[in-house]
């Protein structure tokens, strides 16, 4: 501790090669915590209960299904119930992109059943199974857009086979709310309506995108998924069944390799400003050869020399990471309010820097500053007093 | 002779240089830099190291120093022959036995001269307000009180060398050696610093070894040796 101050002067002494250095260190790590922390809600999302199945149309989501499917299915062994759900891809207004949320269009009372992470009051759940304008929608979609129960909104689909003569118009019967503890990273800005409103709407042409399949033992999902799809086998429309976290992770940017891709993302740069880093410390180290050899003339061994360099990495790493997940913590936190990213964040179950992925976030930054250091010192512990002092 | 032999063997040797050689190997090539040297260095006394460049005196020095190892021979500084130390033992020694003055100072940059002047105290075992009192200490025996929160910038040339002699002598050892003291300075900065050192050998019984090629400053020095081609020449 007595050489803190002697580490802090050296760090001091050139404040835009520190800072820089430091920046670089910072920016490292905020990539890293916010990947992270990405990939960790990522995982909550894709995390849901074991006991759904989705059956889709085998080739793509674009395509749907026959409504006649639904009976077959529910019929199969060990399925409990089936609800169909389409994702409507409603806005209220098609000039505000800003403005998007998700919505889907639901078998509501065998959905609702099924899906327990959706909690509703039962007054308001009744008021919405009564009404097939009614809609329900989450509580984090209320506060955003200022609704309550009682409020009607429009909605105008963006898939063309959706689309309608008018807007579909809804009432919002209730408002749902969520148990993050029991049911990590359940979404508190979807809507949902009735499939029959839509359905009806659409001419009876709209067709089944997804069918939600409920099963009574979920050791029988691979079973339950191939007797499914074995139906409708030596039909025109094949169907395709999995677990509802393959379906997920199959749907747009989620699963494995993504993952991969955002770690491979964090690996590179990490590597990236080690080297920067490693090469600035060499440069400081070099220019204060006299001093290493003044050093070691008093006494300081070579060990302690070592240490003193170390240290200054240590340090600089250790102020580059906290600079990196403060940042990293208020950007997660401001990332939901910007335009268009944040429509797709919002799509996310709230983010917040787990405490795990900050403390490694600080064991990263403070290794970075330890490895870059390594070389230089390894140079100084090594270095001879009558060379150094021949070479000043 | 005999009666030279009869003064060293009753005084207490600060320095004993016996029979030492360095040689440095460039490719297939030997080159000596000294060449079976003798040296005895009464306590107390002020001894000037005098030459021609490439003579060795730093060479020779730099092993009283402990700061380089001879090729053969031995050299006892303080009652302790160095070559019986490990390098982490030795770095251990001089910090508590040996003040060196440079000839460009080198103070650190970033240190204010108190804080110079306390860095060999970093390595001892007493409490920050004690290093603190022992720099100021230091500083005012070399008379620069004033100035202990001044960087080195801020000082004249004179004024850094007498901030690193005051963290020469600030941890109070055995032996200060000098490599050109007053090399770097003017004149009247110059006779500052060997006053200084005078005071310090005179009052403080410093016994200092100091390499110079300027004769005013080895004149300060009760006695000088030279140094020719690696061979410690006839006293004088």
């Amino acid at each position: 501790m007595k050489f803190l101050p002697f580490i802090w002067k050296h760090l001091r002494k050139n404040w835009i090669r520190t800072g820089s250095t430091g920046a670089a260190i910072a920016v490292c790590i905020f990539l890293f915590c916010t990947l992270q922390t990405f990939v960790a809600s990522l995982n909550g999302f894709l995390s849901p209960g074991t006991t759904r199945l989705i059956t889709r149309h085998n080739v793509s989501l674009v395509f749907r299904m026959p409504n006649a499917y639904e009976a077959r299915i529910a019929a199969v062994p060990g399925v409990k119930r089936v609800a169909a759900a389409n994702w409507f891809g409603g806005m209220r207004d098609l000039s505000k992109p800003a403005d998007v949320f998700t919505n889907f269009a639901i078998e509501a009372e065998n959905f609702l059943a099924m899906y327990a992470e959706f909690i509703l009051p039962e007054p308001e759940k009744k008021a919405f199974l009564a009404d097939q304008r009614g809609c329900i929608i989450g509580h984090a979609l209320a506060e955003r857009f200022h609704w309550k129960v009682g409020d009607t909104i429009e909605l105008e689909s963006t898939v063309p086979a959706y689309r309608t003569a008018r807007p579909l118009d809804f009432l919002i019967s209730g408002i749902y709310q969520t148990d993050q503890v029991r049911y990590p990273g359940t979404n508190e800005s979807l809507l949902f309506f009735h499939y029959k409103y839509f359905d009806e709407a659409t001419g009876k042409k709209a067709g089944v995108a997804t069918y939600r399949v409920e099963i009574a033992d979920p050791r029988q999902t691979g079973v339950i998924s191939h007797a499914i799809d074995n139906l409708f086998e030596n039909s025109d429309t094949q169907t395709h069944t999995e677990t509802e976290a393959q379906y997920r992770a199959s749907v747009g940017v989620l699963g494995g390799s993504f993952v991969l891709l955002l770690n491979g993302i964090a690996l590179a740069v990490m590597f990236t400003i080690l080297l920067v880093t490693a090469n600035t410390m060499s440069m400081a180290v070099r220019e204060r050869r006299a001093e290493i050899a003044v050093l070691k003339t008093l006494g300081f061994s070579s060990r302690l020399v070592l240490s003193l360099v170390l240290g200054e990495g240590v340090l600089l790493g250790a102020f580059g990471a906290t600079a990196g997940l403060l940042l990293g913590r208020f950007l997660i936190n401001v990332l939901p309010d910007v335009p268009v990213i944040g429509d797709v964040i919002r799509g996310f179950p709230k983010m917040d820097v787990p405490p795990a992925i900050a403390a490694v976030g600080l064991a990263i930054g403070v290794s970075l500053g330890l490895v870059a250091g390594l070389f230089p010192a390894i140079l100084a512990y090594r270095a001879r007093i009558t060379e150094l002092l021949r070479q000043a | 002779m005999p009666a030279i032999t009869a003064n060293i063997a009753t005084t207490t040797l600060t320095v004993n240089v016996q029979g030492v050689r360095k040689v440095y190997q460039r490719d297939s090539q030997e080159i000596v830099v000294l060449d079976r040297i003798n040296l005895a260095v009464p306590e107390g006394d002020f001894v000037a190291l005098m030459g021609p460049s490439g003579s060795g005196k730093t060479t020779l020095l730099n092993l009283i120093a402990g700061i380089d190892r001879p090729s053969s021979g031995r050299v006892t500084v303080a009652g302790t022959d160095l070559a019986t130390l490990s390098e982490g033992a030795l770095a251990g020694w001089r910090s508590r036995n040996v003040g060196f003055i440079f000839q460009f100072y080198n103070l650190i940059p970033v240190l204010t001269a108190a804080e110079n002047v306390e860095l060999p105290l970093l390595l001892s075992p007493i409490g920050g307000k004690q290093r603190r009192e022992r720099a100021l200490t230091a500083l005012r025996i070399v008379g620069l009180t004033d100035r202990a929160s001044h960087y080195p910038r801020q000082l004249s040339g004179g004024q850094e060398q007498r901030v690193a002699i005051a963290r020469a002598i600030v941890a109070d050892p055995k032996i200060l050696v000098a490599d050109e003291p007053t090399g770097d300075l003017d004149a009247r900065s110059a006779e500052d610093t060997l006053d200084l050192l005078q005071t310090l050998n005179h009052d403080f019984r410093k016994t200092i070894v100091m390499v110079t090629h300027d004769p005013r400053a080895a004149s300060r020095a009760h006695s000088q040796k030279h140094l020719e081609k690696g061979v410690l020449l006839d006293e004088v």
